[in-house]
Formats: structure tokens, sequence, C-alpha cells
């Protein structure tokens, strides 16, 4: 299985409502360029393994990809063929909340047309639309 | 610095988001202007102008509000979510030979010779807090990386500042470090350090209390 929490305190969650524009994790903070999301939704582990795997293999061990999301919600589900009720159905993947306007992504270390062309590798893994930031320096 | 940059205010009468949403439908931008010790005033800024004069990177600006005019400093921009477009500015008054901080940008320049050994070169703050007088803010603070090795670390206290210009950021605060990239674990690498399951923190104490009142039970028979 791929990325999920060590520890948690509870195994199940509650769908929860994802309302509003991201207000913070809205800006690039650590490289220069980075991918933020338009729209919003779950991406689960694997999206955000796969975009992980995109950049890495692109960029060729140059630069360096700062992933900003975590899958830290539980999405459960019941098993094919099954009855309804008996309780909540067991965990089946992890999923990270992401709403418009959060840096899912970020490369340093590369020029921008290299940090772009990774990144729009990256935008085609995940499950929402995607748009090109560079690090705002000034005011 | 160059010559300030001129722009005229209009004076908003009515203030609260819905009113400066409607601000912003004509092209405006609403701005707030305050210090000196003066009643803050809500007015608003053409668009084009105000984007355009921050685009040249000028930080002083003269402001005409009704038939005075006065100078001021950019002092905070407010973006929207996606940090496309402004959404409201804070001015404040200053005069020519005020000493004030701000906080200015930091250009790196050059290549680091680490950077050509086959490290990066990551920046861990890209601006600073400065104290200096209205007419020398510069437009950023440039800081040359071409000696920069692999494992080198730059701190604020490093750097050369323009004459009149004092730090006010601490000096140990980290700009910048040059190191290797540790090479990308691949997927089955990071499911091996990943636990099949993650271990539920408040289960384990329930098994152990449980396993007490079990032990407590038994004592009693």
């Amino acid at each position: 299985m791929a990325m999920m929490p060590r520890r948690v305190k509870y195994r199940k969650s509650q769908r929860g409502r994802m309302k509003g524009n991201a207000s913070r994790s809205n800006f690039v903070a650590f490289g220069e360029y980075g991918l933020q999301s338009l729209e919003t939704s779950w991406v689960t582990a694997k999206n955000i393994e796969a975009g992980r795997v995109a950049a890495t293999h692109f960029l060729h061990r140059e630069g360096k990809v700062y992933l900003r999301i975590f899958p830290y919600k539980p999405i459960s589900g019941k098993p094919l063929e099954t009855r309804m009720g008996k309780g909540k159905g067991e965990t089946e993947y992890w999923a990270a909340r992401v709403r418009p306007g959060m840096v899912m992504y970020e490369i340093g270390g590369v020029p921008e047309d290299v940090a772009k062309q990774a990144l729009v590798r990256v935008a085609h893994k995940m499950p929402v639309r995607c748009r090109f930031v560079k690090r705002r320096h000034s005011l | 610095m160059g010559k300030p940059l001129l722009l005229k205010a209009q004076i908003r009468e009515h203030t609260g988001s819905k009113a400066a949403q409607r601000v912003r439908q004509l092209g405006r931008i609403p701005a707030v202007v305050y210090g000196h010790k003066k009643e803050p005033i809500a007015i608003s800024l053409d668009g084009h102008n105000l984007v355009e004069g921050l685009h040249s990177g000028r930080r002083l600006v003269s402001v005409q509000i009704g038939k005075k005019q006065e100078t001021m400093i950019f002092k905070e921009l407010q973006y929207d979510y996606l940090g496309k477009d402004i959404i409201h500015v804070d001015l404040m008054r200053v005069e020519a030979s005020e000493t004030v901080r701000v906080t200015v940008p930091i250009e790196l320049k050059g290549t680091a010779k680490g950077a050509q050994e086959g490290g990066i070169v990551e920046e861990h703050t890209d601006r600073l807090e400065i104290e200096c007088r209205v007419t020398d803010i510069p437009e950023a603070i440039v800081v040359s990386v071409k000696d920069i090795e692999v494992g080198d670390t730059l701190h604020a206290s490093d750097i050369e500042l323009p004459d009149g210009v004092r730090l006010v950021s601490s000096p140990s605060t980290l700009l910048l470090t040059c190191g290797l990239v540790a090479a990308a674990k691949s997927t089955e690498e990071i499911e091996e350090e990943v636990p099949a399951a993650p271990e539920v923190i408040g289960e384990v104490k329930e098994a152990e209390e449980g396993s007490s009142e079990e032990k407590a039970e038994k004592r009693k028979t």
C-alpha cells in the first residue's frame, strides 16, 4: 500500500464536506515552482505517489521534488456483493483533502521550462485541474 | 529608488466585503491608508496602474486623495486564494526623511559552485526585514551565490547590505543551503517503510485496559 499515516486516533472517518478555498498551503514555500489545484477533491495516496514518480522520473535526479499534501483521511468501502448494513466497511484507501488554491507539489533546483514539463506530467496524474505557479519573492 | 509612482485615489464611502467586491468589479482595488497618528481612510486605486507600478518594483508611491497629495509606501498586499490578483492594499503614510521598517525580497545572483557539482541551492528565506530611510529602500537585496559550495549555508548576517540599511530580521536567519539531492526512493522502498495498517492510538490503550480488567476479574475469582 502507498502512503498512509503511521498512527491514527480513529480507524475510520465520516465523509465530511470540503467547502471554500484553501486558506493555507496556497503559495509556493519550499521550491521555486509549484502545481496548484483549481478544484476540490480527494487526492488518493495512489495519485500522490504516481505524481511523485512521474516528476522524479522526468527530472533524472536533478532538482528536488516537494510533496505538500499527505493522505490523512481513511476512505472506507463495502466489499462487492455484500448486503447493506452490518456496520461501516473497512478502510480501502487513504486520501488527501485538496481545495482550490492548494499547492500540491513543488520543484526546486531546475530551470523553469524543465519544472514546467515535469509538473505537466504530474498534473496528468491528478484528479483535479491544476495550474503551474511560481514563487512570489516580492510583496 | 526612482521617482515615486503617482496614483489617483477615490475615497470609498461604503466599506465591507460586499462593497469591496463592487469596487473590484469596476477594475479598481480597495485600499486603506494609515499612519502618522491620523484617521485611517478607505480608498480605491486604479488596478491597472497599481499592478504596473508594482511590477516595476517600486515601494514608494505618491497618492492623490482629492486635492491632497501624500507620500506612502506599500505596507502589505493581499492576494486572492490562487495568489493571482491583488484584492487589497495597505498603504502607510511616510515622509522622505523618515526611517521605516520594510520587508525586501532577496535576489540570488549567479550560479553556485555547488550547483555545478551536482548540488542544489535551496532558498529557505526569500525576504528580509530591514530598517532604512524611505528614499533608500532597495528594490531587492542582491546576494551573490557564486562562491557557495556543496554543504555551505548562508545566513542573514553573512550578506552585505547597502549603505544606510540596517537588518531587523534575526542575523541567524537561514537564507539558503547548498546540498546534494538524495536519490529518490522507489515505490517499493516507500511501501517497505510504511506499515500495512496504521496503529490506532486509542485501541492500544483499550487493549491494555481490557487486559488489566481481566486480571482484576481473575483476582476476584
